[in-house]
């Protein structure tokens, strides 16, 4: 579980995140919705070790982060784009971390192929970066991040750069292997719709503040949210439909 | 139609300021090198390539600006690297990116006397070693400079290159995004080490491997500084080249362009393994 108690982030003076405390249980998906310069992609590099919180706790099954380096903490954060190594093809790309830790050859070829199996680009293995398409490189690095079996996922807005399409179908996927797999993780992003999708739990960040709601109803109940005012939307314009 | 002239044009003039100039001069020097032009013309002969051919000093000239390329480019890459690894920002912004293009605004003669009056025998480091004790005569000093490693020449060009290659790497590092992909990798589980051998370096020198190569060649072929801080006994190409051309004995003049033009040729074979390469990675991308 992710503990995370009173994190406060200030940049020149200015406040980032402010006094943040929630928790994460193993195997939950959290939405965190929130606009550009909420303070999401701060809040998901602190807890990735890439930025250190001026004060507050981070406890992750009940170890404290605080003095582990973002190598050892087995917290993988992915950017908005796939950015995939571009010296390497999509089966070392996958297999990076496995190497890393310098795993056998046998053990990296066979979860290697599988895990491109599972992500429906087994025939992609050999192809460098550049030729594969925006989702395709997008399901590269849910491979590259998943290969290692990461403690907690944290995702940037990872479909963001996708068309309707491709991040529709992106999504569905997310969603299968993050069951599949009983990922912990939180998934950033300023698309109510696709919070509401992808998230088990939600939560709303604006001003460096979370608020984590305790349902569905209660989330779509804040007007802060715009779930309300996007369910009015389309029921007026049903109703219009209705009229004419 | 009038687009098209105007490309036709562009493309004649590059051709005609480039491409014409460098033919013509090799040319001349084949021609010459195979007896069929010059003030000693005899008619064809392969006299002057066999004894180019068949002499170990030219053979040993050449190896030798392959290594002095090779050692000066090698030292300069790991120094520029490891200063924009440590510090990425620095030399695009602040007061160090200002001091780093110094170096690279001194022509070439004006470093190599620098560099001969540093490690000279009668040089600057010379005399403080001798205050200091170091050594009891000048002349223990090492050979540092006129020596058969090319120390004074690897030192030159490293301290020319090094400049060089921190600016492009800085920009290479801000243009692909390497910060993010370091942060990404250390997610991944990457110590410092193998961010820097497995993610940093291969992505530079992926994006850069065109220009190190080309400023291989500017090294392999560089006069000014071998000519000053360099051996006598085992010499680099371009100075081998000029000191055979400008002999009283005009019978050295065709082994002189026999000389530079199997320089050319080993360019041209080396530019063409860069373009396969090149093309080799377009062809996987």
């Amino acid at each position: 579980m992710l503990d995370i108690k009173n994190i406060n982030k200030k940049y020149k003076g200015e406040a980032v995140l402010q006094d943040l405390s929630f928790t994460l249980k193993a195997h939950e998906m959290l939405s965190i919705l929130g606009r550009s310069g909420s303070g999401k992609t701060t809040l998901l590099k602190v807890l990735a070790g890439l930025e250190t919180a001026d004060r507050g706790q981070l406890l992750l099954d009940g170890q404290d982060l605080s003095p582990v380096p973002a190598n050892q903490r087995g917290i993988v954060y992915l950017y908005q784009e796939a950015l995939l190594f571009p010296h390497l093809d999509v089966f070392e790309n996958v297999a990076f971390g496995l190497r890393l830790r310098h795993r056998p050859e046998a053990e990296i070829k066979k979860k290697v192929n599988a895990l491109l199996q599972r992500l429906e680009l087994p025939e992609q293995a050999r192809k460098m970066p550049e030729q594969l398409s925006g989702g395709q490189r997008q399901r590269v690095a849910f491979g590259r991040a998943l290969i290692i079996e990461p403690r907690v996922l944290l995702l940037d807005e990872p479909f963001g750069a996708l068309d309707t399409e491709t991040r529709r179908s992106m999504q569905q996927l997310l969603k299968r292997v993050s069951k599949d797999l009983g990922l912990t993780a939180i998934f950033v992003t300023h698309d109510l719709k696709e919070a509401m999708l992808m998230g088990d739990r939600l939560g709303m960040m604006q001003g460096g503040q979370l608020k984590i709601y305790g349902s569905r109803a209660e989330f779509i109940a804040d007007e802060s949210t715009g779930a309300r005012e996007e369910a009015r939307f389309w029921t007026d314009l049903h109703d219009l439909k209705l009229t004419k | 139609m009038q687009q098209r002239w105007a490309a036709y044009g562009g493309r004649s003039l590059f051709v005609l300021l480039s491409a014409v100039p460098i033919v013509a001069g090799v040319s001349y020097a084949l021609l010459y090198s195979l007896g069929l032009t010059g003030v000693m013309a005899e008619g064809f002969t392969l006299a002057h390539w066999q004894e180019i051919l068949g002499d170990a000093a030219f053979w040993r000239t050449l190896g030798f600006s392959l290594y002095v390329a090779a050692v000066s480019i090698l030292i300069a890459l790991g120094l520029s690297l490891a200063l924009v690894l440590r510090s990425p920002q620095a030399f695009t912004k602040g007061e160090l990116s200002f001091f780093i293009y110094l170096p690279l605004s001194i022509p070439a003669i004006v470093m190599a006397f620098f560099i001969f009056q540093l490690l000279g025998k009668g040089g600057w480091l010379s005399r403080v070693s001798h205050q200091l004790g170091l050594i009891s005569a000048l002349e223990q000093f090492p050979d540092w400079v006129n020596d058969n490693y090319g120390i004074g020449i690897i030192v030159a060009h490293v301290i020319m290159a090094t400049p060089f290659f921190t600016i492009f790497f800085a920009n290479l590092y801000q243009n692909e995004r390497l910060g993010e992909y370091l942060h990404l990798a250390a997610t991944l589980g990457a110590n410092g080490r193998q961010r820097v051998f497995r993610v940093a370096v291969p992505v530079l020198l992926r994006r850069g491997l065109a220009t190190v190569f080309l400023y291989f060649m500017f090294v392999m072929g560089s006069y000014e500084i071998p000519l000053l801080v360099g051996s006598q006994s085992v010499q680099m190409v371009s100075v081998r080249t000029i000191q055979r051309l400008q002999r009283y004995n005009l019978g050295d003049i065709p082994e002189a362009y026999a000389i530079s033009v199997a320089y050319t040729v080993l360019v041209v074979v080396l530019l063409s393994g860069l373009l396969w390469y090149n093309r080799k990675q377009m062809g996987r991308t």
